[in-house]
């Protein structure tokens, strides 16, 4: 780490509290009390700006907090800042920000890494000390991916156990706050804070599945690992490979056991994904005209006289170019003449990949009245607990690299995070060693691990949390 | 008006249920219209005091006024007056929006209506952050606003979907904050349904085909929201007020099933009358709580048009689109305009473009306002964030059992227990029924069950002949009669009880109709017969021959007339002229009679 933490671009405004390190003010006793957690800027908050990185929310301030920073406050937590991100969550690299690019922690050849996205300004600020723990969004993979590239915890726990009231929607059939950290102890003391219910958030799980999916036995045996074929791809980086293996070998030496499965529409649900996301991005960020809130072009932007539809101005101008290709994206493949082969063929895409995870895990998804998949005694002797993934096929590219990508290269980066996000699985990326233990093939300023993901089955975001906590400990 | 705190929108559907149970209806009086005013409990919002039945005559009175004009003015809307009806044929498919009575919104527990102490509703005061599209706010289903959109399905004879689901239907326009609106695109609530119409709903005779009911389709109901309200302020500035942003509407989609503009207004007004009567709707058309589209297809009778087909009804001609008509006349002038319009343009061996017109009321024909090209993409997608609606065969079930009279039930009701209830139905838009009801009730009150039969002929024929000989001589309208139904029956039970004579009750009744109303003071009915001394002090029989002699000596031209020609009929001239020269309240006619006859004969 070459560059002093704030030259990084991770914050974009201060919090309520004080910048240093530790809080002199009092803050309510709770769990997370006098800890200092910084907010992704697209989640609410009352005393902040609240600006997605977007010139279209340029000096916005929500009047009201998002659920998940009520309950932080609550539980003692100071918001010490709001952090950069890929507008509007779209992104795989924090490139794509109003702001400016956030810069990741690690250094190659003189160059600044990809912090990963779209939450790199969290993972950044985590990385970096500038707070305890950090509030992202993931939407395809964008808590897991920084996690990854800052050598950080990030946790996206199943869709619906965290509330969504006050976070702007990206796609919202996949949105999900994540949580980010400097370890899985960290991650899951945040996790029971928000893990609750909530009437505003009408996709929040209800207090019924929620006791059903806790009503799991807790393990009394060595962990059952699934290894996706799938995930095997050619793409893969031989150090992310390498790292992949050794951490594969060091879970068998411990005693837990490995297994391959397939999940054989893997390959595509990243398709799928970059179908079904720009859709309902294109719904989602439609109420972004200037007329009520946030930025508005300076004259008319309803004359007919110029020839432009209907807030074409205004949203041309607060937009930035990928989240505007996203939207024309997601327009075209909701149009009357293209919905049937893109959204309805997604749509099926991603059912059968919610159907690949179904039938390899020891537990039923308590979403489902019935096992159509497997009986089950087969599934408790053949199923897998959790899966065990690089999170991302490479090492963080640097961002001179990431700029020379074309939008389907950095679309590539998402390949192992997007079936989880497809079906709504609690995942977890943790950092390994990025060598053997005493191999140096990297120079110290750059990168030093590799995000390791463990998906589980929906609902069981508390073995995930059991296993990553497992395999951070693992010395390999 | 209840008060305030009735209004709070019910967070949760046990309580919305509450308002039905029976222990918290009011049942101010056992007659039929009583009965609306009970089933209005079931509303979620405030109890107007408006009676539906009595809006729905008033309508239809209005109607038939602008009728006779309309029939008067211009022959060409009648179908024997063009020839070139006789060659093509018109079909007509409409959609109806209707805003829900309901407390909240659709999505958000802001008030759907105007509160009393709001003055006529400031601009953005009813605003939750979700209807004005505030960052990471999310729809709440507020599931109370389904209790009145169901009674409308189920007055339709709609099935009600088991299951129906939510849809975002995306355009960009000022009076839509979110970008979209969320209706029921994919999978409405309710599917199947239709609407019988007679010609006492004014269809003509033509459309009937000989039969004596029309049913029309009705394709399908769903939810949806409303829109904001824009108000155009100089040359480029538009005022927006999101308080009807959001507010619950059923789109009421009809079949191709309409042949005449007619009957495609008698459609819209009848679709009015259901929803007043069972409470779905409270804001007629008149007052924007109604707006119709309709779509209009011409073909050469006996052909299947260029084979268009919408709604599952094919072989049609190309069709038009015309939105937003705010009233009966624009939805009969403007398909009538566009009718007109079609046959032109195929007469002239042209062709119809699929597009969508405007219309405005005065108007004589339609304005193209897009064409196909310019046709919005509306991108209809399910709302990932909305749950499927789920309604259960109990709520329905419930609904059903406990769903108001409509009104051609009611109509055959009333029918069947009074002789006049008809024309009573027909005159001054129902107010003269609902005055008759409350008197029949309170004479028989007072008099007992048994001759209700009675009394209904004789309240109808005072509220009929006398209250309406009353207005037609002081040239006055319903709605300045001051007389009260406690007045009437205090009369009437005089009568009854031959404490006044006949005379004496009409001159009572003349002398309260003329009096300022209430709360200006007004002698009763007791008070009048007292200060008048009308009352009957019965004549003995030879008072009755004395008057009737003197009168008799005085017209020996008449007697002559009665006696010599046998002119029989004069003898009400004396009786007349006994009830007139004899003291106020002492002459009953039918002893008078007996008299004269009994001297004439002698």
């Amino acid at each position: 780490m070459l560059q002093h933490p704030h030259q990084l671009n991770a914050l974009v405004h201060d919090g309520s509290a004080t910048t240093a390190g530790t809080v002199e003010d009092p803050s309510p006793p709770g769990a997370l009390s006098g800890r200092l957690i910084a907010i992704k800027d697209n989640i609410a908050t009352r005393d902040s700006p609240t600006t997605a990185a977007s010139n279209a929310l340029t000096g916005y301030t929500s009047p009201f907090d998002a659920t998940v920073v009520k309950l932080l406050r609550q539980h003692g937590a100071t918001i010490s800042a709001k952090t950069n991100l890929d507008e509007f969550g779209m992104g795989s690299h924090s490139q794509h920000s109003h702001f400016a690019p956030v810069l990741g922690p690690y250094i190659r050849n003189g160059v600044p890494l990809s912090p990963g996205g779209s939450s790199g300004g969290s993972a950044v600020a985590v990385a970096t000390g500038q707070c305890w723990a950090a509030l992202g969004t993931d939407t395809g993979g964008s808590v897991r991916l920084p996690a990854a590239f800052t050598g950080t915890v990030g946790f996206k726990p199943s869709y619906g156990v965290m509330s969504r009231w006050g976070v702007i929607q990206y796609a919202n059939s996949m949105d999900t706050v994540g949580i980010l950290a400097r370890n899985v102890e960290d991650a899951g003391r945040v996790f029971r804070c928000l893990d609750a219910y909530d009437g505003q958030d009408p996709t929040s799980l209800s207090v019924s599945v929620r006791e059903r999916a806790a009503r799991r036995q807790p393990l009394a045996r060595g962990l059952r690992i699934g290894v996706p074929i799938e995930y095997n791809i050619v793409g893969l980086a031989p150090a992310v490979r390498s790292a992949y293996t050794r951490t594969l070998g060091s879970l068998q030496d411990h005693g837990h056991s490995l297994h391959p499965v397939s999940l054989p529409t893997t390959r595509q649900a990243l398709s799928a994904y970059y179908v079904l996301a720009p859709a309902e991005a294109s719904s989602n960020l439609a109420k972004y005209d200037g007329t009520r809130y946030g930025f508005r072009t300076q004259g008319t932007d309803a004359s007919p006289k110029s020839g432009l539809p209907l807030y074409a101005r205004t949203r041309g101008e607060g937009f930035g170019e990928e989240v505007k290709r996203r939207i024309l994206l997601g327009a075209y493949t909701l149009s009357s003449d293209a919905i049937d082969n893109y959204f309805i063929q997604a749509q099926k895409v991603r059912r059968l990949v919610q159907r690949d995870f179904d039938g390899v895990f020891t537990r039923l998804n308590p979403l489902l009245d019935s096992d159509v998949t497997m009986g089950a005694g087969v599934r408790e002797e053949q199923g897998v607990d959790v899966l065990l993934t690089p999170t991302a096929p490479t090492l963080p590219p640097t961002v001179e690299e990431v700029k020379l990508q074309s939008s389907v290269e950095s679309y590539m980066n998402d390949v192992f995070t997007v079936p989880a996000s497809l079906a709504g699985l609690p995942v977890i990326s943790v950092p390994v060693k990025l060598s053997g233990q005493g191999k140096e093939v990297v120079e110290e300023p750059d990168v030093q691990s590799v995000g390791m993901q463990l998906m589980g089955q929906f609902g069981d975001d508390q073995l995930v949390l059991q296993a990553a906590a497992i395999l951070e400990q693992l010395d390999c | 008006m209840r008060s305030s705190t009735i209004r709070t929108a019910p967070s949760h559907f046990a309580r919305a249920l509450q308002y039905t149970s029976p222990g918290l209806i009011r049942c101010p009086r056992p007659c039929i219209v009583a009965k609306w005013l009970q089933s209005r409990s079931l509303t979620t919002a405030t109890a107007h005091e408006a009676i539906p039945l009595r809006k729905h005559l008033k309508d239809e009175a209005k109607r038939k006024k602008a009728d006779a004009k309309r029939d008067g003015n211009t022959a060409s809307t009648k179908p024997g007056g063009d020839p070139r009806l006789e060659k093509w044929e018109l079909t007509v498919g409409i959609e109806i929006h209707a805003e829900l009575n309901t407390a909240s919104k659709l999505f958000s527990s802001a008030p759907a209506e105007v509160l009393e102490s709001d003055n006529g509703g400031t601009a953005n005061s009813r605003v939750a952050m979700f209807d004005a599209a505030l960052p990471g706010t999310q729809p709440q289903f507020q599931v109370a606003t389904l209790l009145p959109a169901l009674r409308a399905a189920i007055a339709f004879g709609c099935e009600v979907q088991r299951q129906s689901g939510w849809d975002r239907k995306h355009y960009f326009h000022w009076d839509q904050p979110n970008g979209y609106q969320i209706t029921q695109y994919y999978q409405p609530f309710a599917k199947d349904g239709c609407l019988v119409l007679d010609a006492s709903d004014g269809v003509p005779a033509l459309d009937m085909q000989g039969a004596d009911r029309l049913r029309i389709g009705i394709k399908q109901i769903q939810m949806e929201q409303d829109t904001a309200k824009t108000t155009n302020v100089g040359s480029s500035t538009y005022h927006v007020d999101l308080n009807r942003a959001g507010v619950p509407l059923i789109e009421i989609i009809t079949l191709p099933h309409i042949h005449s503009p007619q009957t495609a207004a008698a459609v819209v007004r009848k679709i009015q009358a259901v929803l007043k009567s069972v409470s779905s709707c409270v804001i007629g058309m008149e007052l924007g709580g109604l707006r119709a589209d309709v779509n209009v297809s011409v073909r050469e009778r006996g052909t299947s048009g260029v084979g268009s087909s919408y709604s599952g009804v094919s072989g049609l001609g190309q069709r038009t689109e015309i939105k937003n008509l705010s009233s009966f006349k624009a939805v009969e002038d403007a398909i009538i305009a566009e009718r007109n319009r079609q046959i032109t343009v195929l007469e002239a061996g042209g062709v119809i473009e699929g597009e969508t017109r405007g219309w405005t009321l005065g108007a004589t024909e339609t304005t193209r306002l897009r064409g196909k090209e310019g046709e919005v993409d509306y991108r209809y997608m399910p709302d990932a964030d909305l749950p499927p609606l789920v309604i259960g065969q109990d709520l329905v079930e419930h609904l059903t059992s406990t769903l108001p009279t409509l009104p051609d039930e009611l109509q055959q009701e009333l029918q069947d227990e009074y002789n006049d209830a008809k024309t009573l139905i027909d005159l001054d838009s129902g107010d003269r029924l609902d005055f008759f009801l409350r008197t029949v009730h309170s004479v028989t009150a007072e008099l007992g069950m048994s001759s209700q039969a009675q009394i209904g002929k004789m309240v109808g024929n005072w509220v009929l002949h006398e209250l309406g000989g009353l207005l037609t001589t002081h040239q006055r309208s319903w709605d300045d009669v001051r007389v009260t139904a406690d007045e009437l029956k205090n009369i009437l039970l005089c009568l009854h009880r031959k404490q006044i004579t006949t005379r004496v009750a009409k001159q009572l009744l003349a002398d309260l109709f003329q009096r300022a109303p209430a709360p200006a003071a007004r002698p009763s009915v007791e008070q009048l017969i007292e200060t008048g001394n009308l009352r009957l002090r019965p004549l003995s029989e030879e008072e009755y021959r004395d008057l009737a002699r003197r009168i008799m000596e005085e017209s020996p031209e008449m007697v002559k007339a009665v006696r010599e020609k046998g002119q029989k009929g004069k003898v009400m001239w004396f009786v007349g002229q006994m009830v007139r020269q004899g003291e106020e309240g002492t002459v009953e006619p039918e002893k008078a009679k007996a008299v004269i006859e009994s001297l004439m004969g002698g």
